[in-house]
């Protein structure tokens, strides 16, 4: 062999073994990073929406697919379908049929701490303030200005982040009020594994009406905000409900406040709707009595939650599925027999009070002997994917019809209820409130209470009837203490007649695997 | 890299053509002689024969002979091996310009042991293996309608499970010793003719990508179980290692042609309740139905099942002059499924070529491959709607219209969607493979080798509904298109360098290998789809317009880069040491955590060589085998330590006033994600007796896995979301191994009565360990059908992984489970004395993986006929019976459009659902005759060679009492509306010209 090529042939295998590559690093090409998202300005808007649209949809592909949690399913891991639940099917106003994982333990008040349902309501509590943490960081004022953002960008920007506040606010009230004591996350919090300190279920209280307090000016005043957006009205709202139930998240009753922000959304641009049906249909976004609503688009939100899920499991039976706008019903949701005695005539078809017009009673029975077949309890399509003038919604699988999350008739029922409680006002407009809701259910004064008749029991009953399936049920109960060991419905406890619980069931357990996880945290008691 | 590579091969080329000039003359002989099988002293083509300690080596021709040229003068070892065989190693003097002959007679081996091991970069003689590898040859592959190369090796191996979907060419599940994973794949690696495929076999958007392999050009797998076999692939090792290699050319032009013809029939179909036990049961459970029921009486599942053909056709001329060889292949495959609308179809190439160049001192090789496959599939949810449609109800109306439920909660005319959906996929893939083998001029036993391979595959899977489809007319969709066309190309660049020889004065052999590989893979995945088409009438072959549609388009990348090196070193060829050792570094992990080290150490005692043993006993064979070593497992997303913004589709938006916006998220993850690390450990002993007439393994190993990759819960608040894919916790799988080969009947005479039998045990416990740090001691798995979300398995520390999540029913007066219309507290045991039944009352509860999983093989033989027969054992696993517990119950009958119940039901009486009942954990222990073969063969029929007629039936025979219809039912245990099983007929013609 030539002794050069030799040389020349024994460096190039030094080579291949020397001079091999050996860089593996590979950057995501179809993927956008923290780096290079806000270099587009509508990122910011988009951020924003995320943080609205996690109270309506599942993931970020409709109608499923990449969910925002990990759970067993991801339409049932919806926001307000978890919590509707969680505040609907343990009272008596609604049981469902489904024997899905562990729902009907919701039916019952038997649940445990590995319930999956309650499981995903606390994650999507927990995932929707780690996402306003995130947006605050991202638009602090040292990230805009090295990004160069200003002028009305910014001014839009600062807007968003009293939003994203109110955001936050509303899902920690929604946690302290299922699940007592939980952990307090802010922007401030660094993001990785370490387990946050739980926090008292006041402590939190005092941080969302301080958080309420302090953004409500940069946001714009009641019913001036576009629709589906926060604005003073739902920062009022949000504060009475959490002022009307103080006593029980604190031990401090505070109907005086509850009922000075009652009067903040009254004094806003809302009126009652004169069609009631209007606020439960397909068109209800142009109802005028809407605070604060999480909008829904049968092509353009397309997800199985809420509103998709309510309108589909009201229907079964011998029920018409196009008369509800929608392909076909799901044979889920109905009342308990309890309900009934609410109305006059037992919501019968004879009944002054519109507010049960929509029962169905062909082929359903009143008692409810078995909870998972569906013509056993009155069927109650509260909600329907048709409009107001009778018009389908625009897909038969997904409604049209937005979650009416706060509405001023509830507004009337607070000051009612602050002013009864002794939180200042005049009874002379607490009454005059309560009898224009039901003068809107009767037709006419027929149905007017007088002010001998408006105690603070009535206020639940009339709560009852005005807010029926509203999700505010078990909040209203555990006010009046009647959710657990005072008070009996079909199926409460676990048997056809029902009982009364344990005390422990006025909170959710945390999740037993979130306790596992955070060593931080302590059960609540008695699970 | 690839300035290196050219390099090299600039090198290299150069380096040759000047070496060819420099050969000296007159100092050398030849060897030549004939190898004879031992038992017909017939000639045995295509044996390996090599001299020890030196390059040099040749195949021999049909006759048997060889002829080894230009070979220094000098005192030698010649090799003479052949997989199948036992290798001899013959010693052989060869004087300058004399021609030395040797004639050489091998042994064949027991049933399916192999003489020669196919290891990773190289092979290995069964004597000197220290880890555990099996390599089984054709004479031992299944045979009849094989369609995925896989089913080769079904329970040929102690320790391999294969897991059949039961659709023809449908996705196979292959677990060596256990799974080591729970997030990540558990498939092993596969290597075809050197080219490491991605895990999972590549890119198919029809059915089992590994489809693309002909198993009729495959020669033999090699099954690498242990880490000390395994470790030399390092990141991809820890699920075992399995290595095709594909028949090549041999001396003289031969030409063979096989061709088979099978009719496939259900073995076993589901049991629904039939009209008139249905009727009976709405009578009782549900009268106000009873107007709902039709008058019919048909059998819907029997309505979508057929009695399935299929054929097949193989071409391969292979041939070979001097030193160079080559195959060329071709093949047809058409195989129906037995429910409508299933065929798989393959057409196939395969061309092998190798010579040996500058007088032998290059060897140049290479294997490409091509084929087609295209993939029909019964439309989803045809068999589900046949399982449940009510038995009462006709298949068309009076006026000939297919029968439709007008309630949308109803099952689908099964009917009308086999005539109406189509859903087909079609894989066009090829790899190759090129290799420059040089063996360095007067450095001894030194030669280097690089290899450039590649996978390019282009595939579509296309799915369509018209408009007038029963689930387009209730949603009102409209009709809809779908279109995904994934397509991949990996590139594979590997050199090592080999240096074996003779330690001369030590009595010692050395064999080192060393080497760098680089592997990158680059895909793209385009996906098309629309909706509310303006016309149906095109189907699958075009979209003219729609109101709705959207193109998407995802590229991945990853890249897997490694330096290795393996020593293997034998001290008076009686102990055996192996060493190895590979660095990866991949592209799916995070600064920090891309580079890894993987280690193993082996030994091994030739007892049997010692003195006070060898021939004073029966036996023959007695080695002692220990190996230790560390595998990793990387087969999981690409960029997973990415945090990156997802932005919402179209369907996904949030309204603001007028507007609708797209919403951004940014994901959670963990940025030091790494790799899954496996370290396994495995004693093992090798024996034969009586001259190996009966020779055998007994292994019992462990593999410890750590840094698991889970999807767990972190701390609600402290992520972006509410898991998190971290490494997290441990799983452990040991077990014991035993494969017994024995010549039970030996020919003494030609064509007298042979029987050779295999027979194999494995046990393999399977247990998590810890899932620390985060998230839950419990993982809900084990999705079923029924409800939405439901799960009936868990992984918990201290149980098997996948182990079943239950209710225990109470024990009533009559010693049975208390079942039937009853509430829940009155059923079940309230494990936790609360009061109430929820689902904290669960426990784990069995689990889906056998205790012990037997195979046996049996090969006989008598003058022209040939009779073989494989089966199969599990013994103690369980399958929960989805199909049972969706079905079998009467809530089933209500709703607007009631749906068939499961024949069982009325043993359980239940009256709802009770999907986390334990009777639904159904014992699934079986035995199956997976294979019966029976062959003539008449030799020298007028001009032909051979000719060979046979015929087969798989699946013959099923014993279990497991009520469902297939006790395998998935590698992970729930059995909901698989695919039916088929028993399987083919008769086929194998002929050499």
């Amino acid at each position: 062999m030539n002794p050069n090529a030799r040389k020349f042939l024994l460096g190039g295998l030094l080579l291949v073994g020397v001079g091999a590559c050996t860089d593996v690093t590979l950057e995501p090409k179809s993927a956008i990073s923290s780096t290079n998202v806000f270099n587009e300005p509508a990122a910011y808007k988009q951020f924003l929406a995320k943080l609205y649209g996690g109270l309506v949809l599942t993931g970020q592909s409709g109608p499923f697919g990449n969910s925002d949690l990990t759970t067993n399913d991801e339409g049932f891991s919806q926001y307000m379908r978890l919590y509707w639940q969680m505040q609907e099917l343990p009272t008596e106003e609604a049981a469902i049929a489904w024997g899905d994982g562990a729902l009907q333990e919701l039916n019952t008040q038997t649940w445990g701490a590995t319930n999956p349902f309650l499981t995903s309501m606390y994650y999507r509590v927990f995932f929707q303030a780690s996402m306003v943490n995130e947006f605050l960081r991202e638009t602090s004022d040292a990230k805009l200005a090295s990004r160069g953002v200003s002028g009305t960008l910014a001014t839009e920007i600062k807007q968003y982040r009293a939003e994203a506040r109110f955001l936050r606010a509303l899902s920690y009230w929604h946690g302290i009020d299922l699940f007592g004591d939980i952990p307090l996350v802010k922007e401030t919090d660094p993001i990785g594994k370490v387990a946050p300190q739980q926090a008292k279920r006041a402590d939190i209280f005092a941080y969302v009406t301080s958080e309420l307090l302090a953004i409500r000016n940069e946001l714009p005043p009641a019913g001036g905000a576009q629709y589906g957006r926060a604005d003073q009205g739902a920062v009022a709202m949000l504060l009475a409900k959490l002022y009307l139930n103080a006593q029980v998240y604190t031990g401090t009753a505070r109907y005086s406040e509850a009922r000075a922000e009652a009067e903040r959304v009254i004094a806003g641009s809302y009126v009652l709707d004169p069609n009631f049906r209007r606020i439960f249909s397909a068109d209800n976004h142009t109802s005028p009595e809407l605070v604060f609503a999480l909008p829904q688009d049968g092509k353009k939100s397309q997800n199985y939650g809420a509103m998709t899920t309510f309108v589909h499991a009201s229907v079964g039976g011998d029920m018409s599925a196009a008369e509800y706008g929608i392909n076909g019903g799901w044979w889920g949701l109905r009342l308990k027999p309890q309900v009934l005695s609410w109305f006059p005539g037992n919501g019968g078809p004879t009944t002054p009070d519109k507010r049960s017009e929509h029962f169905f009673f062909q082929n359903q029975s009143v008692a409810m002997n078995e909870l998972t077949n569906f013509q056993q309890g009155i069927a109650a399509p509260k909600f329907s994917n048709k409009t107001s003038t009778g018009a389908a919604g625009s897909d038969g699988e997904f409604v049209d019809t937005d979650y009416p999350m706060f509405r001023l008739g509830d507004a009337y029922l607070i000051y009612a209820e602050a002013v009864v409680r002794g939180g200042g006002g005049t009874r002379v407009l607490a009454l005059d409130y309560i009898n224009r809701l039901r003068r809107r259910a009767y037709g006419n004064n027929s149905g007017d209470i007088t002010d001998a008749q408006m105690t603070v029991d009535f206020m639940l009953d009339e709560r009852g009837r005005e807010l029926l399936w509203e999700g505010t049920r078990r909040q209203d109960l555990i006010r009046y203490g009647r959710f657990t060991t005072v008070g009996v419905w079909a199926w409460k406890g676990n048997v056809v007649a029902g009982r009364v619980t344990d005390a422990k069931y006025n909170l959710f357990p945390l999740p037993a695997s979130e306790l596992l996880a955070n060593p931080n945290l302590k059960q609540n008691t008695g699970y | 890299m690839f300035v290196g590579a050219r390099r090299l091969f600039a090198a290299v080329t150069f380096g040759l053509l000047s070496a060819q000039a420099v050969h000296a003359q007159g100092t050398t002989g030849r060897i030549t002689g004939r190898v004879l099988e031992t038992a017909s002293q017939g000639p045995l083509a295509n044996v390996s024969v090599t001299l020890v300690g030196n390059s040099l080596g040749t195949y021999t021709r049909p006759d048997g002979g060889y002829l080894l040229t230009a070979v220094p003068a000098g005192a030698y070892r010649l090799r003479v091996a052949r997989i199948g065989y036992t290798a001899k190693e013959v010693p052989v003097t060869v004087v300058a310009g004399e021609a030395s002959t040797v004639d050489v007679t091998l042994d064949a081996l027991a049933a399916q042991l192999a003489g020669v091991v196919t290891v990773g970069y190289g092979t290995r003689e069964a004597r000197d293996r220290t880890g555990v590898v099996e390599t089984i040859t054709e004479r031992t592959f299944n045979t009849g309608r094989v369609i995925s190369p896989e089913q080769l090796i079904q329970a040929k191996v102690a320790g391999v499970q294969v897991v059949d979907n039961n659709e023809p060419g449908g996705g196979l599940s292959i677990r060596i010793r256990g799974g080591t994973s729970v997030n990540a794949s558990n498939e092993p690696l596969f290597v075809v003719d050197g080219v490491p495929l991605q895990i999972g076999g590549g890119v198919s958007a029809g059915r089992n990508p590994l489809n693309f392999l002909n198993p009729a050009d495959i020669e033999s797998i090699s099954v690498l179980k242990d880490a000390s076999a395994t470790a030399i692939y390092g990141s991809r090792g820890a699920n075992g290692v399995v290595i095709v290699t594909t028949k090549r050319g041999t001396l003289g032009t031969q030409v063979t042609y096989g061709t088979s013809y099978s009719n496939s029939v259900v073995a076993k179909s589901l049991q629904m309740m039939d009209a008139a036990a249905y009727k009976a049961a709405v009578q009782k459970y549900a009268p106000t139905q009873a107007s709902k029921l039709g008058a019919a009486s048909t059998d819907w599942l029997d309505a979508i099942q057929r009695s399935a053909a299929g054929q097949e056709h193989n071409l391969a001329v292979s041939g070979g002059k001097d030193a160079m060889r080559y195959r060329l292949s071709l093949n047809y495959l058409g195989q129906d499924g037995v429910l409508q609308g299933t065929t798989a179809r393959r057409i196939g190439s395969s061309f092998n070529y190798s010579d040996r160049l500058f007088n032998d001192q290059f060897e140049v090789k290479t294997s490409l491959k091509a084929s087609r496959n295209d993939d029909w599939f019964t439309p989803g949810g045809v068999l589900g709607s046949a399982t449940s449609m009510a038995p009462t109800q006709p298949l068309r109306n009076t006026d000939g219209t297919f029968f439709q439920w007008s309630d949308p909660l109803g099952a689908n005319n099964p009917l009308s969607d086999l005539a109406l959906v189509q859903d087909r996929g079609s894989t066009f893939r090829t790899i190759g493979n090129f290799e420059g083998k040089y063996t360095i001029p007067r450095v001894t036993g030194l030669s280097l080798t690089a290899r450039v391979g590649y996978d390019f595959a282009q595939s579509s899977r296309t799915t369509f509904s018209p408009a007038t489809a029963q689930q387009d007319v209730e949603s009102t969709r409209g009709g809809r298109f779908d279109r995904n066309n994934p397509r991949q190309v990996n590139t594979v660049f590997e050199t090592f360098a080999n240096y074996a020889r003779k330690l001369e004065g030590y009595n010692s052999d050395l064999d080192v290998t060393a080497g760098y590989t680089y592997e990158n893979s680059q895909g793209d995945y385009p996906s098309f789809f629309a909706q509310k088409l303006s016309t149906s009438l095109l189907g699958l072959n075009g979209v003219p317009g729609a109101e709705t549609q959207g193109n998407f388009l995802d590229v991945q990348e990853s890249r897997l880069i490694s330096g290795f090196a393996r020593m293997n070193y034998t001290l008076n060829d009686k102990y055996l040491l192996t060493a190895s050792i590979r660095r990866d570094g991949s592209s799916r992990f995070g600064p920090g955590q891309q580079w890894g080290v993987f280690p193993s150490l082996a030994g091994a005692w030739r007892i049997i060589d010692e003195s006070f043993l060898k021939d004073k006993t029966p036996l023959s064979d007695l080695k002692l085998r220990y190996s230790w070593g560390v595998n990793g497992n990387q087969a999981f997303g690409n960029y997973l330590f990415v945090s990156s913004y997802s932005t919402s589709n179209q369907q996904a938006l949030v309204q603001f006033g007028n507007q609708y916006i797209n919403m951004i998220r940014p994901s959670a993850v963990d940025p030091s994600i790494k790799w899954e690390q496996t370290t396994s450990n495995n004693v093992g002993v090798d024996f034969g007796l009586f001259s190996d007439r009966v020779t055998g393994t007994v292994d019992y190993y462990t593999k410890d896995t750590k840094d698991l990759i889970f999807r767990v819960a972190v701390p609600a608040g402290t992520n972006l979301s509410n898991f998190v894919t971290t490494n997290i916790g441990s799983l452990q799988n040991k077990g014991v191994e035993v494969g017994v080969n024995a010549r039970l009947f030996e020919a003494r005479s030609e064509g007298a009565f042979a029987w050779d039998a295999n027979l194999n045990f494995a046990t393999n416990t399977n247990k998590v360990v810890k899932i620390t740090g985060a998230g839950s001691d419990a993982i809900y798995v084990g999705g079923i059908a029924g409800g939405v979300g439901n799960n009936v398995q868990v992984l918990k520390p201290g149980y098997a992984v996948n182990t079943f999540l239950v209710y225990k029913h109470q024990i009533g007066a009559d010693g049975k489970p208390v079942t039937g219309d009853k509430a829940d507290k009155d059923m079940y045991v309230d494990q936790n004395g609360d009061g109430n039944i929820n689902f904290d009352d669960r426990v784990p509860f069995k689990s889906p993986q056998p205790k012990m999983i037997i195979g046996h093989t049996s090969n006989m033989s008598w003058n022209k006929v040939d009779l073989s027969l494989t089966a199969r054992a599990y013994l103690g696993n369980y399958v929960y019976n989805n199909v049972s517990s969706n079905l079998g119950n009467f809530q089933v009958l209500n709703g607007n459009a009631p749906a068939n119940v499961y024949a069982g039901a009325s043993e359980f009486g239940f009256t709802k659902p009770q999907y986390w009942s334990e009777l639904y954990v159904e014992k699934a222990s079986f035995l199956r005759i997976d294979n019966i073969t029976l062959g003539y063969t008449l030799n020298k029929l007028r001009s032909l060679n051979t000719v060979r007629v046979f015929g087969t039936v798989q699946n013959a025979f099923t014993s279990t009492k497991y009520t469902g219809i297939d006790p395998m039912a998935g590698v992970n245990g729930i059995d909901n509306n698989i695919y039916p099983l088929s028993r399987i007929f083919t008769a086929g013609l194998n002929i050499g010209f």
